[in-house]
């Protein structure tokens, strides 16, 4: 006990680790702010930049990184509706609604809170209930996560603002993208036309960063002449009472973002944007409208995504199975500095369980620190000439998009894919429903044919196993009650109802 | 730790200084070296481990880089794009041997020039801890009593379970229905949760949990027990048919450009010998339940060649590929 005591407050006590901590915290939340410079990349690169270090040490710029990042993404959605990452589109929003009412130093404030009590949530059920909610994961056949990914589809009902045809025909175009490629069964290339380049798929980070980034300083080329919005930079901090009216809110997102971020191949994007839409349908009355700068909008992504940082880290640390692209690549580290990630690793190293943990706490306490500084000078972002701006966003856009497999033809892409979402954009589609069709897409994908494969492609059987397995029918339940909510379909069984019952 | 971290940014600030060379010697500038596989799998972790002692031998830099995609046609053919004058290295497995035959690509390895073949994985065929098999010839005879419901984890054509899976229809008969997963992590922990009946694994990604008692081993790819798995049955006990295709392994290697100056050719080969056979990398080779090589020259061209024939015409026999491997030019076993 004692002994997992001292693990626990190993990086508090040692001030290398802490600096080391303290410093990957720092990094990650500007790594994390840049669209296409991914957590992913920076801590494969750090990998080999750590070859020699002392394990511990390694991991704790890798935890700080990972949590800084993760947060990071939502201060460029909120200053220039920009996710920095996949996981914060969801923030954007009604963080930039927040921004242009001159409210971004706020937005940026209640975002750092709100990731640092999702943040530490998820550490929290890491801590107390790793193997148990392992195990869970373990429960979810191929058909629980074809199951998972049509309801995160029908997420598009609430992300389409104004037509849900429009909404919908978005997101099946983002899953045609996504289909782009090798296919995963008979490795045959799909909509490649014979390009070996195409091969590889699209990956959805390019299309994020062409979707968001360019379509969105081409647009804002329309609007060259309007007056700057000027920021309020006093009362940055949420209230205590704010935090409190949140609280319940945020417990729940958080929870969300936790089982969402320990199921592996569904992460902290998926768990923002469910959140977002979990949000939507429980709050009776946002500070303001969802999509026009309501803070519950703020709170139910940042939490949740801070959570699922926790969640990935539990198949890690009790399976060495890796819960998302950041923890498989902790996962090659950890094998690197000659340890055996795997169920034996919490029975022989338990330190590295608990140190883990302890870390993520302190650098969760960091985010709080270094996300609440220099907000006023990065609010000042917003106020900055489009001259400046725009010019910017686009440099930043090439560099981050080349970044992810060092490709130029992923920046073409890239390119393309911001003069079609501007062209769409204007037509006014939305780009939310995009991505998450090209996330989404090619989950339903390979999770249906493993679940059809799985019974000799009958599916007889599959609708047999949908009902008779106990998850499976929660899922499947969930999914028919959130289709007949989002459709007309309720009112017109209520208004039936209702007469017949008065009889 | 922040003085190494400080250090290493100063030395290799004074390294781009000094970068001008006081006569044109390769390395005189650092070498991309290209792997076609994500960060943190298999083939990443053992190149990142080799390259420092690659980089203490040769004397040069290595940039490492990602280039995944498409069962690394992306980043072989990349390597193959870019002049031979030995800055680009491509460190793979063994993929491209496959290619012809599965129609991805029209080259191979053949078309590079081998420096070192590094070492291979050991094959296990694994499955969940409480399966009602418990040794290769139990599991034939299940599939064989109910032809087409066991589940077997793939990862797509030309995946180490397919490949492995037509290596033993070629000589008996498994038919079985094939679940194909993204890679070996989603394979194993389907497997883990029952939704797979087996899976055959590398032992690098099979063995702590076959240690932990999660999973079981059926049986070893191998003539022989191998020494990481005490008491698990070389395969060939229940397929003694089998051991024509043995030794077999997925194999990692690292290649450059066929017409790559000789000279630079040697270097690289010295250099990746000596890094290889360094007590160090093959304490990480073991660790990680891999079997060192360190095969260079004739020895590797031979080691290829064969590795392919082999496979290619096993999968042919088993009906695996349409393509008969002789009609692009892979010689019988």
């Amino acid at each position: 006990m004692s002994e997992t005591f001292s693990y626990l407050l190993m990086a508090w006590s040692d001030p290398n680790l802490m600096l080391l901590t303290a410093l990957g915290t720092f990094a990650g939340i500007y790594i994390g702010a840049i669209p296409g410079l991914s957590v992913t990349m920076a801590v494969s690169i750090l990998v080999s930049f750590t070859f020699a270090w002392d394990v511990n040490d390694a991991l704790a710029l890798i935890v700080g990184i990972f949590i800084g990042g993760v947060y990071g993404g939502s201060r460029s959605a909120i200053l220039l509706n920009i996710p920095g990452a996949p996981s914060s589109v969801a923030t954007a929003f009604d963080g930039y609604p927040l921004a242009q009412q001159g409210e971004a130093g706020r937005a940026i404030g209640l975002s750092t809170v709100m990731s640092v009590i999702g943040g530490l949530i998820g550490t929290l059920v890491l801590a107390s209930a790793a193997p148990v909610i392992g195990d869970l994961a373990l429960r979810f056949a191929p058909r629980d996560y074809f199951l998972v990914a049509a309801i995160g589809l029908l997420l598009v009902g609430s992300l389409s603002e104004g037509s849900l045809a429009k909404g919908i025909f978005a997101a099946a175009l983002g899953a045609v993208i996504g289909l782009v490629g090798m296919d995963p069964v008979t490795a045959q290339g799909r909509f490649t036309m014979g390009q070996t380049e195409l091969m590889g798929g699209i990956h959805y980070v390019v299309l994020m960063i062409g979707l968001f980034g360019v379509a969105e300083a081409l647009y804002q080329l329309h609007n060259l002449d309007s007056p700057v919005v000027r920021q309020k930079v006093d009362k940055i901090l949420p209230s205590v009472a704010m935090v409190l009216k949140f609280l319940p809110l945020s417990i729940r997102t958080s929870l969300i973002g936790v089982i969402v971020g320990v199921l592996p191949g569904v992460g902290g994007d998926i768990a923002a944007l469910m959140a977002y839409d979990h949000a939507k349908r429980t709050v009776k009355n946002p500070t303001q409208p969802f999509g026009k700068g309501a803070y519950e909008g703020l709170v139910a992504p940042e939490t949740a995504n801070s959570a699922a940082v926790g969640g990935a880290y539990v198949p890690m640390l009790t399976l060495g199975m890796p819960g998302d692209a950041v923890t498989a690549v902790i996962i090659g580290a950890l094998v690197v500095h000659g340890l055996n990630p795997g169920p034996m690793l919490m029975v022989e190293n338990p330190h590295i369980f608990w140190f883990t943990v302890g870390n993520l706490a302190l650098a969760n306490i960091f985010l709080l620190v270094f996300g609440l500084m220099g907000i006023k000078l990065f609010a000042k972002i917003v106020e900055l000439p489009k001259a400046i701006l725009i010019p910017l966003i686009l440099v930043l856009c090439v560099v981050g998009t080349y970044s992810v497999n060092s490709s130029m033809t992923e920046v073409f892409w890239m390119l393309g894919f911001g003069v079609l979402g501007y062209v769409l954009k204007i037509f006014g589609f939305q780009m939310g429903p995009i991505i998450l069709g090209a996330i989404l897409g090619p989950l339903m994908d390979t999770s249906y044919r493993q679940a059809m494969s799985s019974v000799g492609d009958n599916p007889v059987e599959l609708f047999g196993e949908l009902l008779s397995s106990p998850l499976s029918l929660i899922l499947t339940s969930a999914m028919l009650l959130i289709l007949l909510s989002n459709t007309p379909l309720l009112g017109w069984l209520k208004g039936r109802l209702r007469p017949a019952s008065s009889n | 730790m922040l003085k190494t971290l400080f250090a290493s940014a100063a030395l290799s600030l004074s390294a781009l200084t000094l970068a001008l060379p006081a006569h044109a010697e390769y390395p005189e500038r650092s070498i991309q070296a290209v792997i076609p596989w994500g960060p943190g799998g298999a083939t990443d972790n053992v190149m990142r481990s080799l390259t420092p002692y690659v980089e203490k031998e040769l004397g040069g830099k290595f940039i490492l880089n990602n280039r995944p995609g498409g069962t690394a046609v992306i980043g072989s053919s990349y390597v193959m794009q870019q002049r031979a004058n030995g800055y680009t290295v491509l460190l793979g497995a063994e993929n491209p041997q496959l290619y012809k035959v599965l129609k991805l690509a029209d080259f191979d390895y053949s078309d590079f020039y081998p420096v070192n073949i590094i070492g291979q994985n050991v094959v296990v065929i694994a499955a969940n801890a409480d399966a009602p098999f418990n040794n290769m010839a139990e599991l034939l005879a299940a599939s064989k009593a109910n032809p087409d419901t066991l589940r077997m984890g793939s990862t797509g054509a030309g995946g180490l379970p397919s490949t492995i899976s037509a290596m033993i229809n070629a000589v008996d008969e498994l038919k079985v229905r094939e679940v194909t997963f993204g890679g070996d992590g989603p394979g194993i922990t389907a497997l883990m949760g029952k939704h797979i009946d087996f899976m055959p694994l590398s032992l690098a990604a099979a063995r702590e949990l076959v240690r932990s008692g999660k999973l079981k081993a059926l049986a070893v790819f191998a003539t022989e027990e191998t020494p990481e798995l005490p008491g698990v049955e070389p395969i060939t006990k229940s397929l003694p048919a089998i051991a024509e295709y043995l030794p077999w392994g997925p194999f990692w290697g690292a290649f450059v450009h066929k017409d790559t100056p000789d000279d630079i050719k040697q270097k690289l080969v010295d250099a990746y010998a000596k890094a290889v056979a360094n007590p160090e990398f093959q304490g990480f080779l073991k660790n990680f339940g891999a079997q060192s090589l360190n095969l260079q020259g004739a020895e590797a061209e031979e080691f290829l060649k064969r590795w392919q024939s082999v496979t290619t015409w096993s999968m042919y026999k088993a009906k695996a590929i349409e393509i008969a491997p002789d009609s692009v030019g892979i010689a019988k076993p």
